[in-house]
């Protein structure tokens, strides 16, 4: 057993505190979290900090963890198809293009997240809505 | 005045209880009964668990010599649990609750209850669970001499000695 | 926020309004606690016996939707009482004098109808907060959930500007932000309106700096809100304003957003829908592509907490799955449309992101290493500057002549009030224990014993014993756009006339119910308040087992192999 303590910061609510981290590297399991003497958290963790990790040992309770590219291939209301990221990838920018090119850059609509993408992301986001597909439609939930 | 109802204490509660391992079994495979509860009043919000009592009325209900006092601390042997509810009836405080195993099966194969309450974490090393996890740390262990001083405390700020404003604080707080 | 979260404790006086700490944010409550620990006194604004209220000095429990009555009569006291910091307001900020023409008839009296709140505590409040010393505002949702929010928030600063309670330690005014990186989301510029770091789209040199820095000519059109996308795909009458793609990151719409049936036809309608995320979500239902991404602990990211703080969240494990990082995918797609953006790690993206951002220079990947928290503004790469903990040192404002503004308005009442068919008025609310659209809270095993599906509606006890409702039991609740059932939670803590429920749920989910009502400026939904009724389920067996097998297709459309008559 490969025993690693790595300091991060909680994905729960805007407090951001310090959580530190016990992970098993070898059957790369989380095992514990508690709290580090975080500026704002100064040592403390709520019932999220503590126990809120374990959504990513996928425990099939609500949802399924998303684990591979899909597309609708029949259209709207036919099923999702598993499919490699090159035909997503291929399929999301043919038709993104085709929209642009049909009623312009400001009929598409991007969004960041307020929640565990980070800033590098919405970053990428609202660089890609503005610079790829030319328009200022971007926004993120901090509205709900 | 401490706690805000987050009720982390009755998860940490399970945790500690139930084991790590829970976070690798089956969503449905573990027992989630914690063994405090965190009730809320128009005033007041407090975890509600046993006291621990000197001469327990749930240990002299008991009519199958499943509860027993070890080194102070009051505990209920479930292997010799019969649900009988009698404890709980006794307990003045509301501490003591009826729960469903999902692991052990009566003798007509109906799923077992048994009485659940607080046992100080007696198997943990690091002391009770609650404690630990508590965000405010609005739980504390108290303990003999610990009881002495705050009684000793509340007598002096109740005479209105000239304690210094914080010790008077800390006794109203206490109280 | 103004302040950092660490000040909290060491104010003489807080002033919570609006804001249910111990359930949205229990670590800044902490703090709260802690500073009535350390003598500070306390005054909670809000419709409900919330924890900060049972340990407050004060409780000015007000009727929901008059939030503006009660700040313009606190100025309106603070001005007539003479308790204003005269000097602060002389030196430090303009509109004084129209600011009081518009608050002189915000008298105590004339708003204690319809505040519910006596003149003598409005006075009494108002007379804590300007000579306590060390007043701090803290605000929540309770304050910006509602068609009227930018106004209170304004009123607030007011209060904060005429009794100089700004740009010393422990003051300032504090919304508390509910997302772990909805401040970070803000200051990348996810927002139609700005580029990374606050930077106006519509102002010239800043466009060209950022057309010079991306190499590619800009809009110079501020974009539309994530709020207004079921409009601009159903109602809007200009085909050119009209929206027919939407690249969704992160977030599930058809759970969160107002007035859900509204939203599901705009999904539906729209010609094409993306959605990136970790978990199949409400939304995924309506998706032509799912591109399955990384989530917290499988990759390093920078979050921005509520008091803009920025900090390191790292990758803990490796992501199982053929998944990707969210950059990496859209730059994947962005290199298919003929625009390469090539990173290769976050280092690089970061890096860039604060060269283009003045107020986050100071923020080096070097210094969050180290497990800093860097306040921006921080303005310097040197090692010296780690941030900035409270704005407007000096009373120096964001103003171009650097002072604050007042920035008076006239109360308005939210858009659907009680009447004979929804006699009570709703609101959401928080879950202590789930988390926003509930995809990583509810996929945690702890998380989801302690509360679980279909939530609980909170009511006064009176209410309960009007409709012969008893705890736990399964009801119906109705407003005009839709309705959900859920557990009946009889609570004092909760006005007569009143419900709440939590928004996590998604049998009991009660967007089904809310307004899509916007405040004109910041475009948030009025969630905090519509009218509805609540109705008695005769058949309780019925509803039970209506619940569980709704629980159970839920998750079967969510991709989980279920084994059917899980306990709900």
């Amino acid at each position: 057993m490969t025993i690693k303590r790595i300091q991060s910061t909680c994905a729960y609510c805007g407090a951001g505190c310090q959580i530190m981290f016990t992970v098993d590297t070898e059957k790369n399991k989380i095992l514990e979290a508690e709290p580090a003497p975080g500026r704002t958290n100064d040592g403390t963790l709520c019932l999220k900090g503590h126990y809120g990790w374990d959504y990513l040992n996928d425990p099939q309770i609500l949802s399924k963890r998303l684990t591979k590219p899909m597309i609708r291939k029949g259209g709207k209301g036919s099923p999702l198809e598993e499919v490699e990221w090159d035909e997503a990838v291929r399929y999301t920018a043919g038709r993104l293009a085709e929209i642009k090119a049909k009623h312009g850059p400001n009929s598409i609509m991007c969004t960041g997240s307020a929640r565990g993408s980070g800033n590098e992301a919405n970053y990428v986001m609202q660089k890609f809505a503005r610079v790829t597909i030319g328009t200022n439609n971007v926004d993120h939930c901090a509205r709900i | 005045m401490l706690c805000i109802g987050c009720r982390t204490c009755m998860i940490g509660c399970v945790v500690a209880h139930e084991g790590k391992h829970i976070f690798e079994v089956d969503p449905d495979g573990y027992d989630f009964h914690p063994k405090l509860k965190v009730i809320k009043t128009f005033n007041v919000s407090v975890p509600v668990q046993c006291k621990h009592c000197e001469a327990p009325a749930c240990m002299a209900a008991c009519k199958s010599d499943a509860i027993h006092i070890v080194n102070g601390t009051v505990i209920i042997r479930t292997e010799k649990c019969i649900g009988c509810k009698s404890c709980a009836e006794a307990c003045p405080f509301g501490a003591i609750q009826m729960v469903t195993l999902g692991s052990a099966r009566n003798a007509d194969g109906a799923p077992r209850s048994v009485a659940n309450k607080c046992d100080l974490c007696q198997d943990q090393p690091k002391g009770p669970a609650c404690l630990r996890v508590c965000p405010t740390a609005a739980l504390r262990l108290v303990k003999e001499e610990d009881l002495g001083q705050t009684l000793k405390n509340k007598r002096l700020a109740t005479l209105g000695l000239a304690l210094g404003a914080e010790a008077q604080k800390q006794a109203a707080i206490g109280a | 926020m103004s302040m950092g979260v660490h000040e909290i404790e060491d104010a003489a006086l807080l002033f919570v309004f609006g804001y249910n700490g111990a359930d949205s944010h229990p670590i800044v409550a902490r703090r709260i606690v802690r500073a009535k620990q350390k003598g500070a006194k306390i005054i909670c604004c809000d419709p409900r016996r919330i924890e900060t209220a049972r340990i407050a000095d004060m409780h000015l429990q007000l009727k929901g939707g008059t939030n503006l009555l009660l700040v313009n009569a606190l100025a309106n006291v603070i001005i007539e009482e003479g308790l204003c910091d005269d000097d602060f307001i002389e030196k430090h900020s303009t509109g004084f004098e129209e600011f009081k023409e518009v608050i002189k008839k915000y008298t105590p009296e004339g708003v204690a109808e319809r505040t519910e709140i006596s003149a003598g505590e409005i006075r009494k409040a108002a007379r804590m907060y300007a000579q306590s010393g060390r007043s701090m505002i803290l605000y929540g949702m309770g304050v910006c959930q509602f068609g009227q929010a930018v106004d209170v928030v304004k009123g607030l600063a007011n209060l904060a500007i005429m009794t100089g309670n700004f740009g010393r330690p422990a003051v300032g005014i504090g919304p508390v932000r509910g997302q772990n990186n909805v401040q970070g989301a803000c200051d990348m510029g996810a927002l139609p309106n700005v580029y990374p770091g606050y930077q106006s789209v519509t102002v010239p040199a800043i466009r060209e700096k950022f057309e010079k820095a991306w190499g590619v000519k800009l809009s110079d059109q501020p974009g539309i809100t994530l709020t207004n996308v079921p409009h601009h795909v159903l109602h809007e009458p200009d085909p050119k304003k009209r929206i027919h793609a939407y690249y969704i990151m992160g977030e599930d719409p058809a759970q969160s957003d107002p007035d859900l049936a509204e939203v599901r036809e705009s999904l539906e309608k729209c010609d094409f829908v993306i959605l990136q995320d970790i978990y199949m979500n409400k939304t995924g239902q309506y998706a032509d592509v799912i591109l399955p991404a990384t989530g917290w602990c499988e990759h390093d990211a920078v979050y921005s907490c509520c008091d803009r703080g920025f900090q390191k969240a790292r990758k803990l494990i490796e992501p199982t799955g053929d998944v990707k990082r969210d950059w990496e995918i859209i730059g994947l797609i962005s290199k298919a449309m003929g625009r390469p953006m090539e990173y290769t790690n976050t280092v690089q993206i970061w890096n860039e992101v604060i060269d283009l951002c003045p107020g986050f220079m100071g923020a080096t990947d070097e210094k969050l290493e180290k497990n800093a928290c860097i306040q921006w503004p921080c303005r310097s790469k040197e090692e010296h500057d780690m941030g900035t903990v409270f704005l407007h040192k000096d009373g120096k404002f964001a103003h171009p002549d650097g002072k604050a503004k007042f920035a008076p308005s006239e109360w308005r009442p939210p858009q659907e009030l009680e009447n004979e068919e929804y006699p009570l008025s709703f609101s959401t609310v928080r879950e202590v224990g789930h988390y926003s659209v509930r995809t990583m809270s509810g996929n945690c095993r702890t998380l989801r014993n302690l509360e679980d599906e279909p939530g609980w509606i909170q009511m006064n006890p009176e209410d309960c014993g009007e409709l012969g409702l008893r705890h736990g039991e399964l009801v119906k609740v109705r407003s005009k756009r839709g309705y959900c059932i859920t557990r009946c939670l009889p609570t004092e803590r909760v006005k007569k006339g009143a419900t709440y429920m939590t928004y996590q749920w998604w049998i009991g989910a009660c967007n089904e119910l809310t307004i899509g009502n916007l405040d004109p400026i910041s475009k948030t939904p009025e969630y905090k308040y519509c009218a509805c009724r609540v109705e008695k389920i005769e058949d309780q067996a019925w509803a039970e087992k209506h619940v569980r097998e709704e629980y159970e297709e839920i998750r079967a459309n969510m991709g989980i192999q279920t084994k059917g008559g899980r306990a709900a």
